[in-house]
């Protein structure tokens, strides 16, 4: 993911805050973000060695995919919940992104812009599925499930009744400010009711 | 999962021969000490508790270093290191000493028998003033409260005033459980292992198969037996049943398969399955150190056992004060990782800090009894981490 995203993160989240990290991976951003904010913080994590590597940072950690994890909070015990990177593998997004408002106040989330021009360009003149340094694999091997553009994620949004407060663009030279759906490669947002 | 290596160790250390099994801890002693009474959650009053321990490590000056391990149902008092007198290990010897997940060169670790228990620690083997003769089923119904209220009288005794952790596995994870809930002031942290807030059905029935074999024994005539003449029968079908629900199919099949074990009589011709000849073993094997009417006892505790003891859930929760690490395992059968699951669920709506591991052994139960580095690891992090923030209840603790 562009390092930019997790700066964006740093920035946006306030000294305090209460913090779920949904797909926390190993726990190195979570840790940055407990040592840098003073969040009182806790992840989701489905692997039992990355939750080890959690434990290991000194994190609150809950072993678990995260359909189930969600399921362990109560409601509004967070006031951000965080899904970074892991957005377009989820089956029901939708489902998920309800739980995490029922769990928190404040939703971030961030996802890789299907419809960038380099996406384009690969599907108009090379007619294959594309490949980018923001979607990587091959189709055969992508744990990606769904593709999706900027504009598709704020119908999206719509849909669930929730609107995005900040958003923040980014591709391989940097931040992006003009024409995101066509220039961003990725994109992290931040949700409100 | 992955094929594990072939020198794990199965099952329950005391009940293996293992030839040139070394412990870092060399010989450990077990002490005995004698608390004034205790009266049981029955109303039973005790003049006086014997109990039988064991303490590895140094305690630090300012006491705050002190773990205390509660053993399971089968457990005893000897933690770690080689038994004084059998030259067995101690159960839980692959997770307690130097450098491991309990780390003695650190931790001040206690671990005592259980009330009701055989180890030496007052229970239906003791004679009773009254009679001259062994409580036997007049000993008092035990509960898992019980045995934590007799285990805090020990720690007083020992000028403890706070516990760094309670960790326990099974019936242990209970007592830890039972410790943050009766004694929130007293417990930093909590670890329950592959444990649950109280038994379903199908607990309770295994549970009850062990009782019944025991009790239809003919030797047990009521709970009064000689030494000389006990429900063993009974005793080692209860075992046999329990230890096959401390292991998993996968377990099982790997290790015993469908192979057969010639008989060691040599005029017999016949052999057993190995899976058969192996629970013989077992059953035979506890039989020898344990005693039936404690069987009773404890199982009937853990059946009992219910973390909110019929209050509402949010009159027990909110006064919580340990952070907890919850671990289960993904091939225990038995204590099924959902009922850790909803544990760590309960603690979490009532903001408890609460890490959740579910580690993928093959094991089943035993897991936690076995060689396991992914444990180890776990655990020893935690508790190193801790270690290492100030105890943020310090200044609010009194005995």
């Amino acid at each position: 993911m562009h390092p930019g995203i997790y700066k964006t993160v740093l920035d946006w989240i306030p000294e305090g805050a209460r913090v779920l990290d949904l797909g926390t991976g190993d726990g190195a951003f979570l840790e940055r973000l407990v040592q840098t904010r003073h969040v009182m913080a806790e992840g989701v994590e489905k692997k039992p060695e990355l939750a080890a590597c959690c434990i290991q940072r000194g994190l609150v950690v809950h072993q678990s995919n995260i359909v189930e994890g969600l399921d362990q909070y109560g409601d509004q015990s967070f006031d951000y919940v965080l899904l970074l990177g892991t957005f377009q593998e989820l089956i029901s997004p939708a489902e998920i992104v309800r739980e995490a408002f029922r769990v928190g106040r404040r939703v971030i989330i961030a996802y890789s812009n299907f419809a960038s021009y380099k996406v384009r360009l690969q599907i108009l003149f090379r007619g294959r599925t594309p490949v980018t340094q923001s979607l990587p694999q091959p189709w055969y091997r992508t744990s990606n499930l769904h593709f999706l553009s900027i504009l598709d994620f704020r119908e999206f949004g719509r849909h669930l009744g929730v609107r995005p407060v900040r958003d923040a663009f980014f591709n391989s030279y940097g931040r992006v400010v003009f024409f995101p759906n066509l220039f961003a490669e990725e994109v992290v947002t931040l949700l409100e009711k | 999962m992955a094929d594990p290596p072939d020198h794990i160790v199965e099952g329950d250390l005391q009940d293996q021969k293992i030839t040139g099994y070394q412990s870092p801890l060399g010989v450990t002693p077990v002490h005995k000490v004698t608390l004034r009474g205790v009266q049981t959650q029955s109303g039973f009053v005790f003049d006086q508790i014997e109990v039988t321990f064991q303490t590895l490590g140094t305690l630090s000056p300012g006491r705050d270093n002190a773990i205390l391990v509660c053993h399971a149902l089968s457990g005893t008092a000897h933690m770690a290191g080689l038994h004084p007198d059998t030259g067995r290990p101690g159960w839980w010897d692959f997770h307690v000493g130097p450098g491991k997940a309990i780390d003695t060169d650190k931790f001040f670790v206690i671990c005592s028998n259980v009330l009701g228990g055989c180890d030496g620690t007052t229970g239906p083997l003791f004679i009773r003033p009254e009679t001259g003769k062994p409580y036997g089923m007049d000993f008092p119904p035990v509960t898992i409260t019980d045995m934590v209220a007799v285990q805090a009288k020990l720690i007083e005794h020992l000028g403890i005033s706070r516990l760094f952790a309670v960790v326990g596995g099974s019936m242990g994870g209970m007592q830890a459980l039972a410790w943050a809930v009766h004694f929130p002031e007293r417990v930093r942290l909590c670890i329950p292992i592959a444990t649950c807030i109280s038994h379903s059905a199908m607990q309770i029935a295994f549970n009850e198969i062990g009782r019944r074999a025991i009790t239809t024994d003919p030797n047990w005539n009521g709970g009064n037996y000689t030494l000389d003449c006990r429900p063993n029968h009974g005793l080692a079908v209860a075992r046999m049943v329990g230890h096959v629900t401390y292991l998993s199919e996968h377990a099982m099949t790997r290790k015993f398969g469908r192979t057969l074990q010639p008989s060691a009589d040599p005029d017999d011709q016949s052999s057993l399955f190995s899976v058969e000849s192996y629970l013989h073993h077992q059953g035979e094997s506890f039989v020898s150190r344990f005693d039936p009417n404690s069987y009773l006892y404890l199982t009937r505790a853990l059946d009992q056992f219910d973390l909110f003891d019929g209050r509402p859930p949010e009159e027990v929760l909110p006064r919580l004060k340990a952070r907890f690490l919850v671990i289960s395992f993904a091939s225990d059968w038995l204590y099924p990782p959902a009922q850790s699951r909803e544990l760590v669920r309960w603690l979490k709506r009532f903001r408890v800090a609460a890490t959740y591991i579910n580690l993928e052994t093959l094991y089943g139960h035993d897991s936690f009894l076995i060689e396991n580095p992914q444990f180890s690891q776990v655990v020893r992090h935690y508790l190193d981490h801790e270690l290492r923030k100030p105890d943020m209840k310090e200044t609010a603790v009194a005995i």
